[in-house]
């Protein structure tokens, strides 16, 4: 058994370490407070240059062929510096990795290499609606064949990234009759269509550079041609890729919660009461092993499940195990290391308040963690009965 | 045009660290490294000279180590490096900067290299030497902690950072050395598609014996952290009286006051 990352993972590591401190770190806090999106897309740019936008995507549509382990790392790095930056990249690489693993030739090469490079300072990736959350096959937006186009009309809630992202990969029923799940099909539609409107954004509690926007489909024509896959296999596709999105988003919660965990240490070093420095009593202690050991089994849960993908094994039980441990381990520590700062965690001042409100959204979104909970169990249950 | 790049792996200077058992150098374990950080420029000005001189021209990057160099290397080789030497030392720690210098001598010798570029020091050693006692080994043209750099035709332009930010201008024609201070560029990122390309580049692996010929000039005798310095003095009294008391110890015990 081999624990340890290869070269190319540990570069990429680096690679990704190295700019986080030096170009997202210095602006994340300013993100987190102002409307001025200009330093993310910037950002976003140069990473889209470095090749972080396609790490498990092929070299011929512009990717870094560089696999799933090396894209858990990168995005814990990542989200190390800045939890925004770390979901738009999260989706960009879920939504290039979608058209990879079903478009057409014709629509990978017209697409992927647009998110790769940059050229889109983002991708979409529209499933929710109000009325299909956790449950996305009972979703109402629909698409009608009306001879050479499509006609899409309904609405999409919560889609990261809606007003810069350059296309959406979005679901729609094609089929009402058809028994739920089997009647929905994904399509590619290009930001500008006519009838495509990005919606209100929402006001959230973190993760604010991150744009979440409404999506709304109004007599929206699209070509033929934009329909991805096979008709009516939308669900299932949809289903197959959140589970390679959810290693995004647990190494996104893993980096939060190192960054938390990493300040506080620091802090309690320093600070000191009763003439001595906070460092001294257990109780802080025990906060510091237990967070750091919940971040390693969370980190060794990502490996796994990331490994598992890479090597073309079943990974979706995996996945959600990862994500909703790594997520909750997050959460957890990202509140220990609060706690460690005592009334100055709860204040701007420093960053673990923000940590606190950018990790609350991870076990929540691409599958809230009670849905983790059912596909990990369901799965277990399959095997054994 | 030939071209050599000397880089050296070192631990990332945030580090911890403990003496070895000996106590001659730092304890390698649970450390994490990375090019040093010199090297870096050194790469980023060669891997620049290379684009600019486009075909015909080739890089070698060169490293003495244990295998764990071999990342240092790869990421020279993805910033864009066109292949590799890695002479294979696990004791490359115990060799003073002579011998490192004369391995890569050794190496250099009948390849003909018209450029060499080197970091001004490692941040681990700091002995500064490795360079310069390479181009004299080679009997090279040599200029030291460059902070600019220009070729045409045979002739380096580089300008020095001379103390108190005074700057020198020093030319040069090839065969050369250059050492690399900080600052003298910005040393790339290297990107993901190239890190996975630089795979397939060559890694030419040199067992050290074969090329060390020299002993030893000068020895570690020791690898220690500073004594711990006693509690520090906490003068009490009228302000007049600190005052004094102050400019006494200032008198007595540095040489700020005379
Ligand atoms: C910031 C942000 C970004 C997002 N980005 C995107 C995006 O880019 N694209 C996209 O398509 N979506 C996105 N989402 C949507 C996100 O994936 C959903 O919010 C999430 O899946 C939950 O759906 P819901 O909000 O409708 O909650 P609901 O489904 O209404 O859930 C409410 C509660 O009921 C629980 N629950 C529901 N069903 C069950 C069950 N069967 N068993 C037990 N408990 C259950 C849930 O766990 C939850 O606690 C984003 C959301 C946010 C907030």
């Amino acid at each position: 058994m081999f624990l340890d990352l290869t070269e190319e993972q540990k570069l990429i590591q680096d690679t990704a370490r190295d700019f986080a401190k030096a170009e997202l770190e210095p602006v994340a806090a300013a993100l987190d407070q102002s409307d001025d999106r200009g330093p993310l897309l910037a950002n976003l740019k140069k990473l889209a240059e470095l090749g972080f936008m396609g790490l498990n995507v092929k070299g011929d549509y512009s990717g870094s062929e560089a696999g799933v382990v090396a894209f858990s790392v990168a995005m814990t790095e990542i989200a190390r510096a800045c939890a925004s930056t770390a979901v738009t990249v999260s989706v960009n690489n879920m939504a290039a990795e979608v058209i990879q693993a079903v478009g057409s030739e014709e629509q990978r090469r017209a697409y992927i290499p647009k998110i790769c490079s940059g050229e889109y300072p983002a991708a979409g990736f529209a499933l929710t609606e109000t009325c299909a959350g956790s449950d996305p096959a009972g979703m109402c937006s629909q698409a009608v064949d009306d001879g050479d186009s499509w006609v899409l009309n309904g609405s999409k809630i919560f889609i990261t990234s809606a007003p810069y992202a350059g296309v959406f990969v979005v679901w729609a029923v094609t089929d009402k009759d058809a028994p739920k799940g089997k009647g929905i099909s994904c399509f590619l539609v290009e930001a500008g269509t006519p009838g495509l409107i990005v919606g209100k954004e929402e006001k959230k509690m973190g993760q604010h550079a991150s744009a979440t926007c409404e999506l709304i489909f109004a007599d929206c024509r699209i070509p033929k041609s934009a329909l991805m896959g096979k008709l009516n296999d939308g669900f299932r596709i949809a289903a197959g890729e959140l589970a390679g999105g959810r290693i995004g988003i647990g190494s996104l919660g893993l980096g939060v919660g190192l960054a938390a965990m990493d300040y506080a240490t620091r802090y309690v070093t320093e600070r000191s009461q009763f003439e001595q420095k906070v460092s001294n009593f257990q109780a802080i202690q025990w906060m510091i092993a237990d967070g750091y050991t919940e971040l390693e089994a969370a980190r060794l849960l990502l490996m796994n499940a990331a490994y598992r993908k890479e090597s073309g094994k079943s990974f979706a039980k995996e996945a959600s195990m990862a994500k909703m441990y790594a997520t909750e381990a997050a959460n957890k520590s990202c509140y220990k290391a609060l706690q460690m700062l005592g009334g100055y965690g709860y204040t701007r001042d420093f960053p673990v308040e923000r940590y606190a409100r950018d990790a609350r959204i991870t076990s929540i979104y691409e599958g809230t963690n009670e849905i983790q909970r059912l596909i990990i169990s369901r799965e277990i249950l399959r095997n054994s009965s | 045009m030939k071209l050599l790049v000397c880089i050296k792996q070192v631990p990332d200077m945030e580090s911890r660290f403990k003496p070895d058992a000996a106590g001659t150098w730092y304890s390698e374990s649970d450390l994490a490294w990375r090019m040093n950080e010199y090297d870096e420029f050194a790469v980023e000005q060669a891997v620049q000279l290379r684009e600019k001189l486009g075909e015909g021209a080739e890089l070698t990057v060169l490293s003495i180590g244990p295998d764990r160099v071999v990342e240092a290397v790869k990421k020279a080789l993805a910033m864009g490096c066109d292949n590799a030497v890695h002479i294979q030392d696990p004791a490359a720690a115990l060799k003073d900067p002579w011998q490192i210098a004369s391995m890569i001598a050794a190496f250099a010798k009948d390849r003909a290299f018209d450029l060499i570029f080197t970091g001004m020091q490692s941040q681990d050693r700091g002995s500064a030497q490795v360079g310069v006692t390479v181009a004299e080994q080679l009997g090279l043209a040599c200029t030291t902690t460059i902070v600019g750099f220009e070729y045409d035709n045979g002739t380096i332009t580089t300008k020095r950072e001379l103390e108190g930010g005074v700057k020198g201008v020093v030319k040069l024609k090839t065969p050369a050395l250059v050492t690399c201070q900080l600052g003298l560029n910005v040393p790339r990122y290297p990107t993901l598609p190239n890190i996975m390309k630089a795979k397939k580049k060559e890694i030419v692996a040199i067992a050290a014996a074969e090329l060390l010929r020299e002993e030893p000039l000068t020895t570690t005798a020791s690898f220690h952290p500073p004594a711990k310095k006693g509690g520090g003095i906490v003068l009490e009294g009228e302000v007049g009286s600190l005052v004094d008391q102050l400019i006494g110890i200032l008198k007595e015990k540095t040489a700020v006051l005379r």
